[in-house]
């Protein structure tokens, strides 16, 4: 009960800068994908930069644990590319149609149910991927610092550069 | 209504929802995620019409259907748009995206809907595929 209460504080808060960043919208997230506005990426980029540097602070403080999921190529390469083809499509991620449909953008309901049923019918497929498209280039759940042999605090400093770089170029170009 | 207020950097917002994700993964022990709530609910219907069935199928044996802390979250997201929306004056009831009705004309309920639907059901199952 406590960790329902927890999500939801969690998500009200998270729903809430969402739309403060107006990031929820159809027009933003394909205006990304498009190459004519960024805000997204700027959002999604200052959110991974900060969050990097508190919870690699906390980890090697030994406060909390880090989430790492398995580098299976097949399935990550493959299902990014379908994710993206359905993302350009619906306009949505699966978190933000929940916060556009809090907008009034209630095109993004459409979406939510076709999610719904996208993800019926990948449990129906698991079975048949699990002996295919799962074992094809599993390198296991890898790090980009453990990889290159070096301490996360060279990588997270060299990402915050290459981030910046990347907002003053967005901004020079009024993108 | 209120007049839209306008919104907030997206670098302060973003840079803001990085300060929730830590405190999230501090407090509760929690990685921001949404997807993996859609399939909850996909074996929660499906259990109205084959609770056997869904008990046996491999995917719903990993990803269990039931109300998580996950679940929570993507609720959260809805109702902090909300608040957010509406005390700002952006909230707006639209049923075809600015961007889509230039293109298609604001009439075009029916595609927009249809191309809504069949993008959820594609991008879902690749997000679903890259465990994302």
């Amino acid at each position: 009960m406590k960790m329902l209460i927890y999500g939801l504080v969690t998500g009200l808060f998270f729903g809430f800068l969402l739309q403060k960043g107006r990031v929820l919208r159809y027009d933003k997230q394909l205006g990304a994908l498009r190459l004519m506005d960024m805000t997204i990426v700027k959002f999604m980029l200052s959110s991974v930069i900060v969050g990097m540097v508190g919870i690699y602070l906390l980890y090697d403080l030994g406060m909390v644990k880090l989430s790492i999921k398995a580098t299976i190529l097949g399935p990550v390469i493959i299902g990014a590319l379908i994710f993206g083809i359905g993302w350009g499509l619906l306009g949505y991620c699966p978190g933000t149609s929940m916060g556009a449909v809090g907008e009034g953008r209630w095109d993004a309901l459409w979406g939510i149910l076709g999610m719904v049923v996208g993800a019926a019918l990948f449990a129906e497929a698991y079975p048949m991927l699990l002996r295919t498209v799962y074992t094809w280039g599993d390198l296991g759940k890898i790090t980009v610092p453990e990889v290159l042999g070096v301490s996360h605090w060279i990588i997270i400093p060299l990402f915050i550069v290459a981030a910046v770089l990347m907002f003053r170029w967005f901004e020079k170009k009024g993108l | 209504m209120k007049q839209d207020s306008g919104g907030w950097s997206p670098y302060i917002a973003g840079g803001l929802s990085g300060v929730v994700g830590i405190l999230s993964v501090w407090i509760a022990g929690k990685y921001f995620g949404a997807s993996t709530s859609f399939v909850r609910t996909a074996g929660l219907i499906e259990q109205v019409f084959g609770a056997d069935r869904v008990a046996q199928m491999d995917y719903f044996i990993k990803v269990v259907p039931r109300i998580d802390w996950q679940w929570m979250f993507v609720v959260g997201i809805f109702l902090g748009a909300m608040i957010s929306a509406v005390t700002s004056g952006s909230f707006k009831l639209q049923a075809v995206p600015d961007m889509w009705a230039r293109r298609f004309g604001a009439g075009s309920v029916v595609p927009r809907a249809l191309t809504a639907f069949v993008g959820g059901v594609v991008a879902m199952f690749g997000a679903r595929m890259a465990d994302g």
